[in-house]
């Protein structure tokens, strides 16, 4: 594919490019960071700006610093209940959509019109009902990440092709038998897919709530550290956040893929 | 020389003396350094001449290198060893006016309708906006598409995608026709059709073609000499000659020298695609 | 799933919806849930009626909508020079397109406060933000439509004689524009929805922010009507963007 992208896209000879792309992107994020430390230090306001070494040293802070700890701590278990909850509810749900005739037809327009709507504007409406605790966070988290889910396994269930399943019938299977060993594993790779969709709604939804209203977790610190313009602080909050985020990603798409191997 | 111009009588097999239109001498294509494990060896040492007016086809089993020469004679490959000359001229890159191609996978712009495709080669081949209305419709009348000018390629059949390909390069009035396996993704029935379609064509026409092809009848029923690839490092085998006036009539089809001409291709390339085949084998 | 009478599950999703709205009704009208979290059926109406007839959602609108258009404007111009400057060679697709990729599963909205604390509350804090969420699908697909044209169709162009100018303008850009367009159909949903969203958390004007002072000033009904109005506007621009881009491929064919 890249000697037909190549030679598709560009006519000029091809140089002889012996350094690897990964090389070549550390080297690019590295001029990126010392570019970032050397213009911060010279012209940057240290109120809105901090440099990548001070931001290093915020995030060493940050081990000693309880509070913050917690609140990290806090925001990980929001995510890790609301996603739980969102497959727990998400895929017999979705089983039962993909699965029922009447249920599809009835029920899951309803579904995909509520996945449509845009779930910000209803923010105001879930910390009125569930507080300003944990628990609205894990709320919004689950409903952002169990649409995915739903969505998924249907289409997981929907796209098994009839032949597969007249064949195991053909072979004397029950309907249980074949729910258990055709229906099921057929759709595993669609609903990994739908986690991992899942997850990237549920960051979504939990990180929302959080910096909308929060009283000890992630979102108290983001608007405590730019209320007293700690930049350094802010960003490595930040930092940890993405760090959380890019693991939890990682780690279903990883799945995901292991799940999907003998797919196409 | 338009389309139009040409008469029926249909052309006799070329002339011995006649000039080469094509020169192809010693062409090789390697992959890879010397010593490297991947190397490959696609095409060795490959000669021939195309004379003018010829139909020439070069069969062989996957792999051979057929592909890789007929890219080689258009200017769409540069070869690790070797060199061709069309009309005298050493070949280095596209010669858009000299050399039309036609492709295996429909190479016709699905957003463009037929007509507009026909237009647009000539349009990156520098011809005068004003002529390319009636040369495409020229060409689609030749084709058979005249209705379908209109269409979109989306719209039409696989041997009907080709036939527009066909106009396009017909429209470029080239005299070098390059067919590489151009009837290969249709069913067999719609091949023999468009096979005596080309043949009538191109009787008129009087082009120069060089087509590569798999199968074996269609090459004997096509060309005026066929030649046959060995396996994997592509070496040209054999030389054929078919020997018979175009355009090739139904009755040539269902011929006993039809029959033997095939059956001796066959032998020559068993042995060919077994080698192939067992290349592949774990 | 095929069969089953479409009357059917459009009766049965009608009554789905009136049960619904009776449950509202009856829930609000005897005071099962505080009216602070669920206004009257009646008033929320009432007041969604009102909104629309005085036209009082307009300079939130306007804030909004203003914020939207700069932000995809400036994601779509920046997407897509950079995308076809990225695909224009294999070596900078492989170093780039897994960047922008990996960049893309950071949730942006982490940014925000970063944002707010450069820009301060005003627009240029939700520009910023849609702007760059906006920018990533964009980017990504505009690389991946110029880097996986069919290769046939660059080949018989080349065969043909085209010259740079008229394989960038007659093939590549044809090719990669159903692509591309997705990529931008999918900027402008993502674009409008952070906005609003960011709008929630911090700001002083737009609809987003117009829903926070009814809930904190305690005026459920016209907090939902507000919420009413922000989803039918995203609705619109849903699909109009949507049809839009189906009108656009028919030509394509």
């Amino acid at each position: 594919m890249s000697a037909r992208i190549a030679e598709g896209a560009v006519r000029r000879p091809a140089a002889a490019v012996r350094m690897s792309p990964g090389v070549a992107r550390l080297l690019i994020i590295a001029g990126l960071i010392i570019f970032w430390e050397v213009s911060v230090r010279l012209w940057g306001d240290p109120l809105f700006l901090a440099p990548p070494s001070q931001v290093v040293v915020s995030l060493y802070e940050f081990i000693w610093n309880p509070q913050v700890l917690n609140a990290l701590r806090t925001t990980l278990y929001e995510l890790v209940v609301a996603f739980a909850l969102a497959v727990a509810i998400g895929l017999p749900l979705g089983l039962i959509l993909g699965l029922q005739r009447f249920a599809y037809g009835s029920f899951y327009p309803i579904v995909l019109l509520l996945y449509a709507t845009p779930q910000a504007t209803i923010l105001p409406l879930v910390i009125l009902a569930f507080g300003i605790g944990t628990e609205s966070k894990i709320a919004f988290g689950f409903t952002h990440s169990i649409f995915p889910i739903v969505v998924n396994v249907v289409a997981g269930v929907q796209g098994l092709k009839p032949s597969l399943i007249v064949a195991a019938r053909s072979m004397g299977a029950n309907r249980r038998q074949i729910l258990t060993n055709v229906v099921i594993p057929h759709m595993i790779p669609s609903f990994f897919t739908g986690m991992r969709i899942g997850m990237t709604g549920d960051l979504l939804g939990v990180l929302l709530a959080e910096l909308y209203v929060s009283q000890a977790g992630v979102g108290h610190y983001t608007r405590l550290f730019t209320e007293s313009f700690e930049p350094q602080r802010l960003f490595a909050l930040i930092a940890c956040l993405a760090a959380i985020a890019v693991f939890l990603n990682e780690s279903c798409r990883r799945a995901e893929r292991r799940m999907s191997r003998w797919h196409d | 020389m338009s389309i139009g111009e040409l008469s029926k009588s249909g052309r006799h097999p070329p002339d011995a003396r006649g000039s080469a239109a094509i020169t192809v001498t010693g062409v090789s294509q390697v992959y890879g350094a010397e010593g490297d494990p991947r190397r490959v060896v696609a095409l060795d040492r490959a000669s021939l001449e195309v004379a003018r007016g010829e139909l020439l086809c070069l069969i062989g089993p996957s792999g051979c290198g057929k592909s890789t020469l007929l890219n080689v004679i258009g200017g769409l490959a540069s070869p690790s060893e070797g060199e061709v000359t069309i009309d005298g001229e050493k070949v280095a890159a596209p010669l858009p006016k000299k050399v039309a191609y036609v492709f295996q996978e429909s190479a016709l712009f699905p957003w463009r309708t037929v007509i507009d495709n026909v237009k647009l080669g000539m349009a990156f081949q520098g011809v005068a906006r004003g002529e390319r209305d009636s040369r495409a419709h020229e060409a689609l009348v030749a084709v058979g598409l005249a209705e379908f000018a209109d269409h979109y390629p989306g719209q039409l059949s696989g041997g009907m995608k080709q036939r527009a390909q066909l106009a396009r390069a017909l429209g470029l009035k080239t005299d070098i026709l390059l067919m590489d396996e151009p009837f290969a993704s249709l069913d067999e029935q719609t091949r023999m059709v468009l096979g005596e379609d080309l043949s009538e064509l191109l009787a008129r026409t009087g082009k120069t073609i060089v087509f590569v092809t798999h199968s074996l009848i269609e090459a004997v029923f096509l060309a005026d000499r066929v030649a046959v690839f060995s396996a994997r490092p592509g070496r040209i085998k054999e030389v054929i000659a078919v020997e018979e006036g175009h355009p090739r009539s139904r009755s040539f089809m269902t011929s006993d020298k039809l029959g033997r001409l095939r059956n001796r291709l066959y032998e020559l390339l068993h042995d060919e695609i077994r080698k192939t085949m067992g290349e592949r084998a774990p | 799933m095929s069969g089953g009478n479409p009357w059917l599950y459009r009766g049965v999703q009608v009554l789905f919806v009136a049960a619904l709205l009776g449950l509202w009704y009856y829930v609000s009208a005897n005071g099962i849930v505080s009216p602070i979290l669920l206004p009257s059926m009646t008033a929320s109406f009432a007041e969604f009626g009102h909104l629309l007839s005085t036209g009082s959602y307009w300079p939130d609108l306007d804030v909004t909508l203003y914020e939207f258009v700069c932000a995809f404007l400036l994601a779509a111009s920046a997407g897509c020079s950079l995308g076809y400057i990225v695909s224009r060679s294999g070596f900078s697709i492989r170093v780039f397109d897994p960047l922008f990729a990996g960049l893309y599963s950071i949730p942006a909205i982490l940014l925000f406060p970063l944002y707010v604390l450069f820009f301060g509350l005003g627009a240029g804090s939700k520009i910023a933000i849609g702007t760059t969420i906006a920018f990533f699908p964009i980017v990504l697909n505009t690389i991946a439509g110029f880097a996986y044209v069919e290769k046939a169709y660059i080949t018989a162009a080349r065969s043909m004689g085209a010259s740079e100018l008229q394989m960038f303008w007659s093939v590549m850009l044809p090719a990669a524009f159903p692509v591309v367009l997705t990529g931008l159909r999918i900027g402008f949903i993502v674009a409008f929805l952070s906005i609003l969203g960011s709008e929630t958390i911090a700001s002083l004007a737009g609809l987003g922010h117009r829903i926070v002072t009814y809930a904190e000033s305690m005026d459920p009904a016209k907090m939902f009507a507000y919420i009413f109005f922000a989803i039918i506007i995203a609705f619109l621009l849903n699909g109009g963007v949507s049809t839009l881009e189906k009108r656009v491929r028919r030509w394509q064919a």
